[in-house]
């Protein structure tokens, strides 16, 4: 792009763009990024979505069919009483029981990687790593979901062990992606994930070094098969760092 | 910032077209113009609040004064039938689920269930085009609360942005309107147009900045 614009006035544009819509690619992410980390920004395109509002106006307005209402009905009705603090509460507890499962699990899990160091045959291991790194856990989530997802690393079998508590949302036209974020911050990924609970995965030497003490393993959406451009395109479902089981 | 002079047009259609204004403004809008709103803006202000607290009388309600409209958006965007109505279900669901985050200080409902409605309306067109680059879908799939449920009015009406539109040359006003009804991106709306993309971002971008210079004098 040729044209000069000052930092600012980009920014306003990009919060237009993004209000409208039309933004696609890297600038969507960009946009979308800045929306959730940066309250100015998503401030800015909130009054976008307003400024362009009585745009509706025009609109005119158009009965649905009788029956629409029907479905609305059954759709929100599966909740009973259905209301949020319940849908809330029932979220909630299947958050704690997921985190509770999950904090065993990661126990269980770090303890088989310590007691047995040995369970991948010797002649697999790099020699470069001949003084026995401690192994490294993960707790990818977050409050708003019901999937949990420990990662265990075990540096000296370069081996990843994943193991799933609570829903993993399904849909055929997308996979989970794994990913590993280290220092620089550069998503690289570790391969698409399937429906099994567990996943054990021997990463490659190049891969292997990037999973320090400290960095991110994240989860991303992603059309069927992994994401097309080799970085994540679809948001993060799951996340959380690398630290000493 | 604050536009008193929005408060004086007295534009015809729908209520939400009168901004809500801020501090002063906004209480002077409540006190002057509930009447000539048929007190429409508080009372779907009420319905979503009880619909925030699971009260499926309410949502009925809400959809009786708010359906035909939002299906109207969401027609126009997708342009048939059968999707528009697949849209609008997604959307009541979503206002069941989400409505707790409307603020009545910071939009009218009418605005908010409007713009849930065309963001929902353009996540199914990016889901439908597939375009895998783009998948709005996918973040559907993981997460609503983050698409568009921010809306904030200032005291703004019909009247004022169509003067501001009109202000704008004819080009990028039409692909400011395209986006906006159709949904349309910037490739889709350069390549319409048969012009470089470059071409049609610094139109557009151009005429969004003038437009808010124009909104905000």
């Amino acid at each position: 792009m040729t044209e000069k614009r000052e930092p600012n006035e980009d920014r306003a544009a990009l919060a237009a763009e993004h209000a409208l819509r039309l933004l696609t690619g890297d600038y969507r992410r960009r946009a979308e990024m800045l929306e959730s980390s940066d309250p100015a920004f998503a401030e800015d395109v909130a009054r976008w979505r307003g400024r362009t509002a009585p745009l509706f106006g025009e609109v005119e307005p158009v009965d649905p069919p009788q029956i629409l209402w029907d479905r609305v009905e059954r759709a929100t009705a599966g909740d009973g009483r259905g209301s949020n603090v319940v849908i809330l509460q029932r979220r909630v507890g299947l958050w704690r029981a997921a985190t509770a499962s999950m904090s065993a699990l990661a126990a269980a899990l770090a303890l088989v990687l310590l007691l047995q160091p040995g369970r991948v045959p010797l002649s697999q291991q790099p020699q470069q790593q001949a003084p026995a790194s401690p192994p490294l856990v993960a707790m990818l989530g977050d409050q708003q979901r019901q999937m949990k997802v420990v990662a265990s690393w075990d540096p000296n079998a370069q081996q990843l062990v994943l193991a799933v508590a609570g829903d993993m949302p399904a849909d055929p036209r997308h996979s989970h992606q794994l990913w590993v974020i280290p220092a620089d911050g550069k998503p690289r990924s570790l391969g698409t994930m399937d429906s099994a609970r567990q996943m054990h995965m021997r990463l490659a030497d190049a891969l292997a070094e990037l999973l320090q003490q400290g960095a991110t393993i994240a989860i991303s959406v992603e059309p069927r098969g992994g994401s097309p451009t080799g970085a994540p395109t679809g948001p993060v479902v799951a996340s959380g760092a690398l630290s000493r089981a | 910032m604050l536009d008193l002079q929005g408060c004086a047009a007295a534009p015809a259609g729908f209520s939400f077209s009168r901004g809500a204004g801020w501090g002063m403004t906004r209480s002077m809008d409540r006190m002057s113009r509930i009447a000539d709103t048929d007190g429409g803006r508080a009372v779907l202000a009420e319905l979503l609040r009880r619909t925030a607290d699971g009260d499926q009388a309410a949502l009925r309600q809400l959809y009786q004064r708010t359906s035909a409209k939002l299906y109207g958006i969401c027609l126009r965007a997708l342009g048939n039938d059968g999707e528009a109505q697949d849209v609008l279900q997604e959307v009541y669901v979503t206002v069941w689920k989400k409505a707790s985050r409307f603020d009545a200080a910071k939009a009218s409902a009418i605005t908010w269930l409007s713009v849930l409605a065309r963001n929902k309306a353009i996540d199914f067109l990016r889901a439908r085009r597939a375009a895998p680059d783009d998948l709005d879908a996918a973040a559907e799939v993981a997460d609503d609360s983050r698409s568009a449920l921010e809306v904030l009015e200032q005291s703004q009406d019909s009247a004022r942005l169509a003067h501001c539109l009109e202000e704008l040359d004819e080009r990028a006003r039409a692909m400011i309107r395209s986006a906006f009804f159709d949904g349309a991106t910037y490739p889709e709306l350069a390549e319409r147009a048969s012009v470089p993309l470059p071409t049609m971002k610094s139109w557009i971008r151009r005429g969004l900045l003038r437009l808010r210079g124009c909104l905000e004098r």
